[in-house]
């Protein structure tokens, strides 16, 4: 018999896959707009334009479903790593994947119902989902409504702030989404984390 | 006698002023002469008396016509902070509107814009009769320079300086037919598939409904950066107004580095533009924020330095992983 546990529920599993789609759309419409040069022919402008505003404006509602559904759950607090011994933990989840995955050695934390994420998964998660992602989402949004932006920004559009605060956390939300695709293959096999965001089930090494 | 010397001055004045106004337009730094623009401003006054709006609601005789003058009514201030608000209206409109009545043939002797722009009328003039307003000979001889450019309001880029000003001057001009059903129906013509029947103006809003974010384009930037032709560095826009088949549809031409933007709206701008702060095309950033325009380089390198860092990181780290997990596999064998 595997040594399986039931780790995602249903929600939690839709919401992911929905927010992956619409960051990829985002990030693939985000750069055909940030670089827009006819010699970088991604998605036409004004395609991008449209479809980013929609995507951009589904994000956010789809946020706020997040935000919901975490307190109605209680799965805010699987993003809260708990002392003490945190930073030791993360030391300790940093050397795995600086050497110890390279070893063969298991995975230093077990993954529990009660915790899914180690201490170093649920910082990151956490910066990202609740600081990261609430700055894109609100400037996004003075993008779209740009009456409330600043008016002026010393001496420029009082757009500026909030076009590079855009373009930085969407950037980090990439690099964040490239690291979190691989480390998806440190599972059992190299697959089994990415079956486990479809089933919900997750496989014990 | 008094009337003929009146009129002499008033002419002699005018003119210094036209002059003056050439000038400045030229770029010359001649300042106006003070003096004359007092004895003109003085001399409108009287014209004002009726034609602005305290005239109307205090019209300073009973016999007007108030119909025909509630059409000519003009803002004094911003007459004066016009083009033209340093000339004296009778170099436009001639002797016959020394007295009222007005003289009958008063509009008709009211000067031509080349009497002074002859130049300008010249190099334009070719332009404008390739323009959409001037396909059809009815709608062609409804129109003069003063049909788009108000003489009474209007101010040139080059002093009105402003980008976003110089889109709302310039938007209006265009918005008064095309956003009115009433002003368009002055002007068109009739139905090509209906004929006697005028064309209907067709709804600005869905006309442009391809235009992402169109309100926030009509705030920023004027209706001619798409609807007139390319043209060189350092050379004034052209007159030719082009209609949606021939505008120009290609975002990248204003959102790229190389925006068309420096040549058109920003064009009396461009000489100041210092990459302020590290960013392309500052000079635009200070009025607007143009994605794909106004980018930072050096930021745009750290930012694609860092995701190519993390890509490279991760492959490395994974190629690694795949070595190792070999080297164990060939140990246990």
């Amino acid at each position: 018999m595997s040594d399986r546990i039931y780790l995602l529920p249903l929600w939690i599993r839709l919401w992911h896959w929905t927010n992956a789609l619409l960051i990829i759309t985002l990030a693939v419409t985000g750069i055909s707009l940030h670089f827009a040069d006819p010699k970088l022919p991604l998605v036409e402008f004004a395609l991008a334009a449209r479809i980013h505003d929609i995507a951009g404006l589904a994000l956010v509602a789809l946020y706020v479903l997040f935000v919901i559904a975490n307190i109605v759950t209680g799965n805010w607090w699987q993003y809260v790593p708990k002392p003490p011994g945190v930073l030791e933990r993360c030391v300790k989840q940093g050397r795995w994947y600086m050497v110890g995955i390279f070893k063969g050695e298991p995975h230093p934390y077990r993954v529990s119902e009660e915790a899914n994420f180690n201490a170093m998964q649920a910082i990151a998660y956490w910066v990202i989902m609740y600081v990261v992602m609430p700055v894109m989402l609100i400037t996004g949004l003075l993008f779209l409504y740009p009456e409330f932006a600043p008016d002026r920004f010393f001496g420029f559009d009082g757009l500026l702030p909030v076009a590079i605060l855009h373009y930085l956390t969407g950037a980090v939300i990439i690099m964040f989404m490239i690291a979190h695709i691989y480390l998806g293959t440190t599972g059992k096999t190299a697959t089994s984390m990415f079956k486990t965001m479809f089933t919900g089930w997750y496989e014990q090494h | 006698m008094f009337r003929s010397w009146r009129k002499t001055t008033a002419a002699v004045a005018a003119f210094v002023a036209c002059v003056w106004s050439f000038q400045a337009h030229a770029g010359d730094a001649v300042a106006a002469d003070p003096e004359v623009v007092e004895k003109n401003r003085k001399a409108n006054e009287a014209c004002f008396a009726c034609h602005s709006e305290f005239g109307f609601k205090n019209p300073p005789r009973t016999d007007m016509d108030m119909k025909k003058l509630a059409e000519t009514l003009y803002d004094p201030k911003v007459f004066a902070g016009s083009n033209h608000g340093t000339m004296d209206c009778r170099q436009c409109h001639g002797q016959g509107y020394n007295d009222y009545p007005h003289s009958e043939t008063g509009k008709s002797e009211t000067s031509p814009c080349s009497e002074c722009h002859a130049t300008k009328v010249a190099r334009l003039e070719p332009q404008y009769d390739a323009s959409v307003h001037a396909r059809l000979e009815s709608v062609k001889a409804k129109f003069t320079c003063a049909t788009c450019h108000d003489p009474h309001i209007d101010l040139g880029a080059t002093l009105l300086k402003d980008p976003l000003k110089i889109a709302v001057q310039d938007n209006k001009a265009c918005l008064e037919c095309h956003d009115s059903d009433e002003v368009f129906a002055k002007y068109a013509a009739d139905d090509d598939k209906t004929p006697g029947i005028k064309k209907k103006r067709p709804n600005i809003d869905t006309i442009h409904e391809w235009l992402p974010n169109t309100k926030r384009h009509w705030q920023t930037v004027r209706c001619v950066e798409c609807h007139t032709p390319e043209v060189k560095a350092n050379r004034p826009l052209s007159h030719e107004i082009l209609d949606k088949e021939k505008a120009e549809k290609n975002c990248l031409s204003c959102h790229s580095a190389n925006s068309s933007l420096k040549t058109r709206l920003y064009r009396h701008l461009v000489k100041d533009e210092q990459d302020r702060l590290g960013f392309t095309n500052s000079i635009i950033l200070s009025s607007s924020y143009v994605i794909g325009a106004t980018r930072h380089p050096l930021l745009d390198k750290i930012v694609i330095g860092l995701v190519a860092l993390t890509l490279g990181g991760v492959l490395l780290h994974g190629a690694i992983r795949i070595v190792f997990a070999i080297r164990r596999k060939g140990k246990k064998q």
